[in-house]
């Protein structure tokens, strides 16, 4: 296994000649052995992303490299459920498993595949098209740990079950993780539900990478920060990076990426630069909170490191 | 053989709470010296977590001497805590005092607020060492750990514009 | 940081290639049909071959040499007639199997797996596309081959039997029988198979793709019958104004031939035998005969196989289209990663 899983470099691509970008300049390293959270709103190029990773689709420029070689080499090693987990309608949820020993003959977990299916309770021999969503969706999941992946990219895979089952599969899946070291990338457009079990994030907004790295390390790197202003003008929103004309010089040389001012109130999420003023009023932003200032500040600079920024004390 | 249970609102760091409640087990004799604790593996099949987490809090509790991982076999209980038997004469005293507070007419709560007065007063407030803490909030409420509540963007969101001037 | 404890995982080991397992798994109740289809086709054919070709041309005989001779005979007009019948159902039947095989490809082979993400579903399940597109054209053209083959094969020596001995049996070029007397209804079928892929492939919708499909063996039958003709040299015969026109075979261009030997093209008055006012016609036009460009019998195998060849090219460029497509859409194996253009 080497060590990096992930790779993008400036990859974009774009449907049809005259369509519009669907992901654009995307550069980001994800290490092996990591659960990564890929995270953004709905039309924000996940899909099209895990679905480059996955082979599918060729890329219209840039690269990306899955377990150190292109996609079409590691189709083998790499497992992919798509949002709207696709499986052969006429077939039993036992004919199923076997077309995925077929189609994998050597690599073929059936205890795996078979342990996920019987903890829903699923009969075997009924049809795909008889069974519900969260029933599909674990059915999914069992073709794609069946076939002993390295590398797990998985679309949106709880939204259709409850949280039981939510909670089961994912349990699975980090045991998964634990055990074989595999690496998992899940998408999603709710943040809390990955919050626990993701320690890598990869944020995707308007078809661009805002922020990629270890969750502990980006949360790290940025400060909430209140401070009194002298200013009584209402200043835009917006989080001009060095503080030029239009962002608010006492925020300056730190980098800002949301920042807001109410009466003579300055309150502002930043990546520091350096250290902080005393008198100003310091907090660590939560996951949550971070996502949300990057994606309502798409002009913010967007932190992509290959090392973690020093987290300015 | 402990088992975890994460509370995610309590605003604690998931490892640390892993570490506390090993430490707990460790104290109420639930866990032996020569104990194997339970693989990462089990850890997070049963509680969803992130492998790492759980990696990262049988690190901990090995720098503090309490366990030692012996590779290829597991982690395995090396010494006990300072257990508090129930029939200390510690406890006897407070059961005492606890009696002689009934007497004096407060409740709980009051009970509650005296005993944190005089642990805080004796006894190092635990430091969370990744600071995720809101320092904000500990100097101006001294009662207890922020609260943050996990709900989803939207929420976030609507709850951001109703407090403008909140910065937490 | 990474686990601890990495159990030695079996995903070390790479397995061989899938075969085509998976293939008939899942178009299992097509197999079962398409063998049925061609099982129950050649039984027809078979009957027709034997008994109904016999009966037929006993009662043939029988009207022949004594109803028209002698004026009083007992021959069986039922065998006549369902000689008849069950040769346009079977040969009908043959007919529309190219068209049946289109519509299946596009829809059931490949557009709907296209349509609803299970071809993507192999592809990420270690079937790399091109294998998937590859196998997916090549056990069924097996399987078409073979089957269709067979009742070609059946149909022409059932034809044959009756050839000659039965009054009202087609004839050799009339138009259905000309194909399924041979292997040019094969190639259709390959068409229709090679169709359904590119359908699939370039609109990944079920229907659009049956169209397609339906269409691509419609139109090259139809190319097919403009073309054979000229696919092989023919033969031209001049016969006198007076007898009008003779030809026995499959026609390519007829009219009149004047004095200097140029062809011109035919007023429609007929032979001078049956009207003798045309003769003035023909004066003024200089006629001398008439001419008839045709391919007698023996010409049947070489224009089977020319027009056969035209349609498996047809055929072959289709099925490479839908390779290049494919390849265009999903990630190919490079060695270093690609810098593909807009």
């Amino acid at each position: 296994m080497t060590d990096t899983a992930m790779a993008a470099t400036a990859l974009g691509k774009r449907f049809g000649r005259r369509g519009g970008w669907a992901l654009r300049d995307c550069t980001f390293r994800l290490p092996a052995g990591r659960v990564c959270a890929v995270v953004g709103p709905n039309g924000a190029g996940k899909s099209t992303l895990l679905a480059l990773a996955a082979g599918l689709l060729a890329p219209s420029e840039g690269r990306v490299t899955v377990l150190g070689t292109d996609p079409a080499s590691a189709r083998a090693r790499v497992g992919y459920v798509a949002q709207d987990k696709p499986l052969y309608p006429q077939l039993s949820v036992a004919e199923t498993l076997r077309v995925g020993a077929d189609l994998n003959p050597g690599r073929w977990d059936a205890e795996t595949a078979e342990r996920i299916v019987s903890a829903g309770d699923l009969d075997p021999r009924k049809k795909i098209r008889a069974l519900s969503g969260g029933q599909r969706t674990r059915v999914a999941l069992a073709l794609a740990l069946g076939k002993r992946p390295e590398l797990l990219l998985l679309d949106e895979p709880m939204a259709d079950l409850d949280p039981l089952a939510r909670h089961e599969l994912m349990g699975t899946l980090m045991a998964r993780a634990a055990q074989y070291g595999t690496t998992i990338v899940m998408s999603s457009h709710v943040v809390a539900e990955l919050e626990d079990s993701c320690d890598h994030l990869l944020l995707v907004g308007g078809g661009r990478v805002r922020l990629a790295g270890e969750i502990d390390d980006l949360l790290a790197a940025h400060t909430r920060v209140s401070t009194a202003t002298g200013s009584t003008v209402p200043t835009p929103m917006d989080g001009s990076p060095d503080g030029a004309p239009g962002g608010l010089p006492e925020l300056a040389p730190h980098t800002v990426v949301e920042s807001r001012v109410t009466g003579r109130q300055l309150t502002a999420l930043v990546r520091p630069a350096g250290p902080l003023p005393d008198d100003w009023r310091t907090s660590a932003p939560s996951l949550e909170e971070l996502v949300l200032a990057y994606l309502r500040n798409p002009q913010a600079a967007p932190l992509t490191p290959a090392e973690p920024e020093e987290a300015a004390v | 053989m402990v088992e975890y249970r994460i509370d995610r609102h309590s605003g604690v760091a998931t490892y640390v709470q892993i570490v506390q409640q090993t430490k707990q087990a460790l104290r109420l004799g639930v866990l032996q010296a020569g104990d194997k604790l339970p693989t990462a593996r089990e850890v997070v099949e049963a509680t969803a977590i992130n492998p790492n987490t759980v990696l990262k809090a049988y690190r901990e509790l090995e720098r503090d001497g309490l366990v030692e991982a012996r590779r290829g076999v597991g982690t395995f209980v090396r010494r006990g805590l300072n257990t508090t038997p129930a029939d200390s004469p510690l406890r006897a005293e407070l059961d005492a005092w606890a009696v002689r507070a009934r007497e004096a007419a407060l409740d709980r709560d009051d009970v509650a607020a005296l005993f944190t007065a005089v642990l805080d007063e004796h006894f190092a407030v635990p430091e969370d060492p990744d600071g995720r803490t809101d320092r904000f909030s500990r100097t101006d409420r001294p009662d207890g750990p922020v609260r943050h509540s996990r709900t989803d963007m939207q929420d976030r969101h609507d709850r951001h514009d109703l407090n403008p001037g909140d910065p937490s | 940081m990474t686990a601890l404890a990495l159990s030695p995982d079996a995903s070390k080991t790479t397995g061989h290639a899938p075969g085509a397992g998976w293939l008939f798994r899942l178009h299992r109740p097509a197999l079962y049909v398409w063998i049925a289809v061609v099982a129950v086709l050649a039984a027809g054919l078979v009957w027709l071959w034997g008994p109904l070709t016999d009966s037929s041309a006993a009662a043939w005989r029988e009207y022949n040499e004594f109803c028209i001779k002698r004026g009083s005979c007992h021959y069986d007009p039922d065998a006549i007639v369902r000689y008849k019948d069950v040769y346009g159902y079977t040969t009908g039947a043959l007919t529309a199997l190219p068209f049946v095989v289109a519509a299946w490809a596009g829809a059931a082979l490949f557009g709907r797996e296209l349509e609803h993400g299970t071809a993507q579903l192999a592809w990420t399940q270690g079937l790399s596309p091109a294998r998937w597109l590859a196998t997916k054209l090549i056990v069924p053209t097996i399987l078409v081959t073979a089957g269709t083959g067979l009742l070609v094969t059946l149909h022409r020596l059932m034809w044959s039997a009756g050839d000659g001995r039965i009054d009202t049996a087609k004839s050799w070029y009339d138009n259905l029988t000309l194909h399924t007397n041979g292997p040019t209804t094969v190639a259709f079928a390959l068409t229709g198979l090679a169709g359904g892929a590119l359908g699939g492939v370039l609109l990944r919708r079920t229907m659009p793709a049956l169209t397609f499909a339906l269409t691509g063996v419609a139109a090259t039958r139809f190319l097919a019958d403009q073309l054979m003709p000229h696919l092989w040299p023919a033969v031209t015969r001049v016969t006198s104004l007076d007898d009008g026109y003779r030809s026995a075979g499959l026609g390519v261009d007829s009219g009149l031939v004047t004095a200097t030997g140029a062809h011109i093209a035919d007023p429609g008055c007929g032979p001078t035998s049956v009207s003798s006012t045309c003769k003035t016609v023909y004066d003024g036009l200089d006629a001398t005969g008439f001419y008839t460009t045709y391919h007698p019998e023996s010409h049947y195998w070489p224009l089977q196989l020319t027009t056969t060849a035209l349609v498996v090219a047809v055929a072959t460029a289709l099925a490479v289209a839908a390779f290049v497509l494919l390849e265009r859409a999903t990630a190919t194996p490079t060695r270093g990663g690609t810098e593909a253009s807009v």
